[in-house]
């Protein structure tokens, strides 16, 4: 049985037996290449679920989107069981309300292409589940060219990095699409649509469309799992995920922490540990 | 109107031309496609993709439309006025997007001064469409591939020769002293736009549109159609007929400015009322609205629907819906659900 028939099997009995009152998976989309979120609730329409390379959404967004649904079952890869060990532990969503179908990942593609943060994936797998469909994958090799443009991006003065940025940021329309697909960015009033007093400007300038973003990059700190859904969700094509596997190489190298990997493990955000680097104040 | 006849080589000297005396703009090449950019001559105008990511919208409506300007003292300050630009290169459905904001933005005899002054200092050189993408709908919608609506001049790409249809007076005014098409063109140009047509397959009953959308508003179907639905503003950002806006205050660098912003019915903040409620908090709803807005609202308030069917939030939406989709499924399960 392939996985997506497994998967559909599965999905069928969970509802017939009430077990579960709505699976989140993907169905087929509008186009060949692309899939969807699907929200199924009658057995019958088990049927749609697929699973293959094309699945790149990260499901674990919809489940804020689900609470009052009673218990839901929804396919994970590697980086949205990471997702869900978030919300988990910031208290977003209730363990005993979920069942996981996990899924191991190959990557998911974008324009026929293997998404930028899938070669770097290290956690291709989930983290935590009820039942996995199909087999684990093995773990990729890390990809050298995403590799080398970190370090070259590193080894740039710090103003030729904000040029680098700025070149890209500069071309943000504010959409927030990066914001909205992001499972771990849920604030109910996000800072820049607060406005009174209005935080961010709305003109569309560099200074405003950075404001966004680094405010945006620190407030992800410790709690991106990389799964870049932000990345591929961007209509103007601007490489986010720079920016987040910095944030995420910082947070892993000082704080020893890597986002949504250990579910016992606070987020490093969230203790203080008097040995932590601090050199920052003088 | 009479259509006239220009080689290949000629259009790129009435370019470069263009491009010394005035602000051109065109489609140029970028990290992801085509955008539109300021050209300096022919050589950086990039047709390879069917269309641009971005409309057209933003030559007569942009992003950011300044106001009112004050100096720190609360001095007011004059507004630079629009500067006059050539736009090369629109596709008929951005074209039509145009004629639309121009329709839309004069209601009732109201006229925005912003739209009109902007639009009257523009000219716009239209490209049909040879190749259209398997995102295109136009002609489901009473557009064409080919269709001129909207635009000052039409370009029809024959190979060695254009041909060129005059539309305004500014068009005209480009086109003096080119020859006249002969017979044999126009038949070439006829035979692209039937090839053209044929690339898109769907129709879409827009008369049986008015009836079911009143009555679907309160339907649960939004529920099934909706809920993928990140509420984000990529669609409506990218969509060359939606047309919201928010004004807003900012002082950059000791000059205030009062700017007119685009806005998303997607967005929260778009619907909150002073008083803090949000009657519009479902995200459903939100999304609702959109769909609403594209094809009954704005037959209510201009009298056409303002989806012209350039496919750009198929394109751009994170959750890969389909707006073609939602229409069918409309018109496909009610009213009889
Ligand atoms: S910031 Fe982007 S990559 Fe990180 S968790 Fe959110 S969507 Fe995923
Ligand atoms: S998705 Fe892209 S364009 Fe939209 S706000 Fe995010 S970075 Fe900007
Ligand atoms: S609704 Fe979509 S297809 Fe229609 S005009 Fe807007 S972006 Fe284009
Ligand atoms: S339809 Fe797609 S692009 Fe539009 S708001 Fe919803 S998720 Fe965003």
């Amino acid at each position: 049985m392939s996985r997506s028939e497994k998967l559909r099997q599965r999905a069928k009995e969970l509802l017939a037996s009430k077990e579960v009152a709505m699976v989140i998976g993907y169905c087929a989309g509008s186009k060949p290449g692309l899939s969807q979120p699907a929200f199924i609730t009658r057995p019958e329409e088990a049927q749609r679920l697929i699973f293959d390379s094309t699945c790149s959404q990260n499901l674990a967004n919809y489940l804020l989107k689900v609470k009052n649904s009673g218990k839901v079952a929804v396919v994970a890869k590697g980086c949205d069981s990471r997702s869900i060990v978030v919300l988990l532990q910031e208290n977003q969503i209730q363990r005993e309300n979920l069942y996981i179908l996990g899924v191991g990942c190959d990557g998911v593609v974008q324009n026929g292409a293997k998404s930028v943060s899938c070669l770097a994936c290290q956690y291709p797998n989930p983290v935590i589940y009820d039942e996995m469909i199909g087999d684990e994958v093995e773990k990729p090799a890390p990809d050298p060219i995403v590799a080398k443009n970190d370090k070259e991006f590193e080894q740039l003065s710090s103003a030729e990095r904000w040029q680098v940025l700025s070149e890209d940021i500069s071309r943000c329309i504010r959409c927030y699409a990066c914001r909205q697909v992001c499972p771990n960015c849920y604030c109910p009033v996000c800072f820049v649509d607060a406005s009174m007093p209005q935080l961010v400007g709305r003109t569309h300038n560099l200074s405003d469309n950075m404001a966004f973003h680094i405010i945006r990059a620190l407030h992800m700190a410790g709690r991106c799992v990389e799964c870049g859904a932000c990345h591929r969700a961007c209509p103007m094509g601007i490489d986010l995920m720079r920016l987040n596997r910095r944030v995420a190489r910082i947070v892993r190298e000082r704080f020893d922490s890597v986002a949504g990997v250990d579910i016992n493990k606070p987020p490093a955000l969230t203790q203080f540990n008097p040995a932590d680097p601090q050199e920052f104040i003088k | 109107m009479k259509k006239y006849l220009l080689t290949r080589q000629e259009l790129s000297q009435l370019l470069d031309r263009l491009a010394k005396e005035t602000n051109l703009y065109a489609p140029v090449k970028d990290k992801t496609g085509a955008t539109w950019g300021k050209v300096k001559n022919t050589a950086e105008v990039h047709l390879e993709e069917v269309n641009t990511r971005e409309p057209a919208k933003g030559f007569i409506f942009p992003r950011c439309e300044v106001l009112l300007r004050f100096d720190q003292k609360g001095n007011a300050l004059e507004p630079e006025p629009p500067e006059e630009q050539i736009v090369f290169g629109i596709r008929p459905c951005d074209a039509r997007a145009i004629a639309f904001l121009e329709k839309f933005y004069t209601i009732e005899g109201k006229t925005d001064p912003y739209v009109k002054a902007r639009r009257e200092k523009t000219t716009f050189i239209g490209l049909a469409c040879n190749r259209t993408a398997p995102t295109c709908f136009c002609l489901a919608l009473g557009g064409s591939p080919h269709d001129a609506t909207g635009m000052d001049l039409l370009l029809t790409d024959l190979g060695d020769l254009f041909l060129a249809e005059p539309l305004t007076a500014k068009g005209e005014k480009l086109i003096a002293g080119y020859p006249e098409a002969k017979n044999e063109h126009l038949t070439a140009g006829a035979k692209l736009r039937k090839k053209a047509e044929a690339e898109i397959p769907l129709r879409i009953d827009t008369a049986k549109l008015q009836e079911v959308l009143p009555k679907a508003f309160a339907s649960k179907i939004w529920e099934t159609l909706a809920l993928n639905c990140v509420n984000c503003g990529a669609c409506t950002f990218l969509c060359p007929t939606c047309h919201c806006f928010d004004v807003t205050d900012e002082t950059v660098r000791g000059s205030t400015v009062r700017c007119r912003v685009w806005d998303s019915c997607q967005f929260t903040l778009y619907s909150r009322h002073a008083s803090g409620h949000n009657p519009r908090l479902d995200p459903r709803a939100r999304y609702r609205n959109r769909v609403m807005d594209k094809f009954y609202y704005t037959v209510e308030q201009a009298g056409v629907i303002s989806c012209v069917g350039c496919g750009r939030c198929i394109i751009a939406c994170p959750a890969n819906i389909d707006i073609r989709t939602t229409v069918e499924r409309l018109l496909k399960e009610f009213p009889e659900e």
